[in-house]
């Protein structure tokens, strides 16, 4: 036993620290996802000039509505699981995890934090470190179509199929622009690996502007909010569910399998944040802030504690993550649905055009700067 | 030992999927046979430390080409049936070629021992890839733009021609 251990002291230690990881940041993520649902209650409610939901209690104590996702997730499991007769049982059973395992396993790519040392041992904030992670967000987020296209097809029902051809054309489409405007990244951090962008977006431009994402590449940023809020297809680009008029692919659906859609587009709505983030704002960046602690331009120091640093880097990633979060919510109480037509329209003639028009400029300044 | 046996199990998933795709009646669910072939040879690739390689596999051939395949299919009568039609003689035929189809590929393939080296996992070899295609290859690259590009006319003609009869 002994010997087996301290033969494979790596390995081991290795799948021990990523479990935790896994453990701890899928955890950290569902938890938010559960507060995101009654959170995006709240907020339509607070733009209507309504209260929102406020009456499940725990004990007599309703905490203005923080138990809702508990009692919204309890009603969901005891709902009756309908399947239609005439459905593919096996697809009908798959899709919902066709919709939600893709999304769940993007979370591994993204850094939460820096690095920090546990008993001499140097753990890195993030599940897998891959060199290719950009790629990845790319590869499985292509996967998330066929959650949507299975859920309508194997109901056999014709309205279902007709919101998944809806899902499957804008999905394919805004991929395409998605894909295309983190190429100027790309060609600016010439990596990647996602850890690696995040740590080039460290450094400061002038001597006092964080090199964030955004700093470089603002017309990018722009449509990928766009195309990002598409490929969830939330409001402004709901025609894929649209809840209350057009009919959306996951019609058939009930119970918990219901509900494996609906918390697949509230944990997109976390990756949304997260990537925006990532790639955009500095991902778990303070400005300023260096592993020995603060250094301000003028060249004030505050050295700080390594859990310190730590906990704040962690403590941006998170507060980033809140923001993009809140912003996508209202975003999809503020404007109006768009049409199908006007939808790939937007997709193909402006927001396509306007991604390779970006990469161009992006580099010729590049080309320019001698930095090719 | 972990890395070989990967590539047995991915190696037989594929393989497997892919016999279950001949012989799915359903379109719709060969399709989705097919993906599982598709993914299981980007992990293959993984496992041979192909990481380029296994994540274009994924977002071309997993992520768009087949996403139009299963577009396309299921609008087709035949996704719609509930029983699909029984084997035809046509179809034993077909059958019979493809065994001489692949009596010939294990012939040629039989002697082939790939050189799988399992490299460090930070290197991807996109820069290597690039500089070939951008480099010794660039005209070959340009030259394939030329073909999309005629595809891209031609789906345009088409299009544009029903719209003018409607």
């Amino acid at each position: 036993m002994m010997e087996f251990y301290e033969a494979n002291k790596d390995l081991l230690l290795f799948a021990g620290a990523s479990a935790v990881k896994v453990l701890v940041f899928l955890n950290a993520v569902m938890g938010f996802t559960a507060l995101l649902t009654l959170a995006e209650r709240k907020v339509s409610a607070l733009m209507q000039d309504r209260i929102g939901p406020n009456r499940a209690s725990l004990f007599g104590l309703a905490l203005n509505g923080l138990f809702q996702p508990v009692a919204d997730g309890i009603k969901m499991v005891m709902k009756e699981d309908f399947v239609p007769g005439r459905a593919e049982k096996l697809l009908f059973a798959l899709a919902p995890f066709f919709a939600l395992v893709p999304v769940l396993a993007l979370f591994s790519v993204i850094p939460f934090g820096d690095y920090v040392m546990v008993f001499g041992y140097k753990f890195d904030l993030q599940i897998a470190d891959l060199p290719l992670g950009l790629f990845m967000v790319l590869a499985l987020s292509g996967l998330a179509i066929y959650g949507v296209f299975l859920g309508g097809w194997s109901a056999k029902n014709n309205f279902a199929l007709l919101g998944a051809m809806r899902g499957a054309a804008q999905m394919v489409s805004y991929e395409v622009v998605l894909g295309l405007t983190l190429a100027g990244l790309l060609m600016i951090f010439g990596s990647a690996g996602l850890q690696d962008i995040v740590r080039a977006q460290g450094r400061l431009l002038f001597g006092w502007l964080p090199a964030w994402g955004v700093v470089y590449q603002p017309f990018a940023f722009i449509l990928f909010l766009v195309a990002a809020i598409a490929e969830n297809k939330r409001t402004p680009f709901d025609l894929v569910e649209g809840e209350s008029e057009i009919i959306g692919y996951f019609m058939e659906y009930s119970s918990m399998r219901f509900a494996a859609f609906m918390f697949a587009e509230f944990v997109e709505i976390i990756l949304v944040s997260m990537l925006a983030a990532t790639l955009f704002f500095g991902g778990w960046q303070v400005p300023y802030l260096y592993e020995t602690g603060f250094i301000l331009p003028g060249g004030a120091q505050l050295p700080l504690n390594h859990y310190l640093v730590s906990a704040m880097q962690v403590g941006a990633f998170a507060a980033k993550t809140v923001f993009f979060s809140w912003f996508l919510l209202v975003v999809r109480w503020t404007l109006p649905r768009f049409r199908f037509d006007q939808l790939m329209n937007l997709c193909w003639t402006r927001l396509l055009p306007l991604a390779l028009l970006n990469i161009l400029i992006t580099g010729a300044v590049l080309l320019a700067l001698g930095k090719v | 030992m972990i890395l070989t046996a990967a590539i047995y199990f991915f190696g037989a998933l594929a393989a497997a999927a892919t016999v279950l795709m001949i012989f799915q009646r359903d379109p719709v669910k060969a399709a989705m046979l097919m993906l599982a072939a598709l993914l299981a040879t980007a992990a293959l690739y993984l496992a041979l430390s192909a990481q380029l390689l296994a994540v274009l596999q994924v977002i071309l051939y997993a992520g768009a080409i087949m996403t139009l395949f299963i577009v396309a299919l299921t609008v087709t009568p035949a996704a719609w049936r509930d029983r699909p039609s029984p084997a035809s003689l046509k179809r034993v035929l077909g059958l019979a070629v493809c065994a001489v189809l692949l009596a010939e590929l294990l012939k040629v393939a039989g002697p082939l021992r790939a050189a799988a080296a399992s490299r460090d996992f930070s290197e991807t070899g996109a820069l290597d890839l690039a500089r070939q295609l951008f480099g010794p290859f660039v005209l070959q690259f340009e030259l394939l733009s030329l073909v999309i590009l005629a595809s891209i006319v031609g789906a345009v003609a088409l299009t544009s021609r029903r719209r003018q009869a409607l």
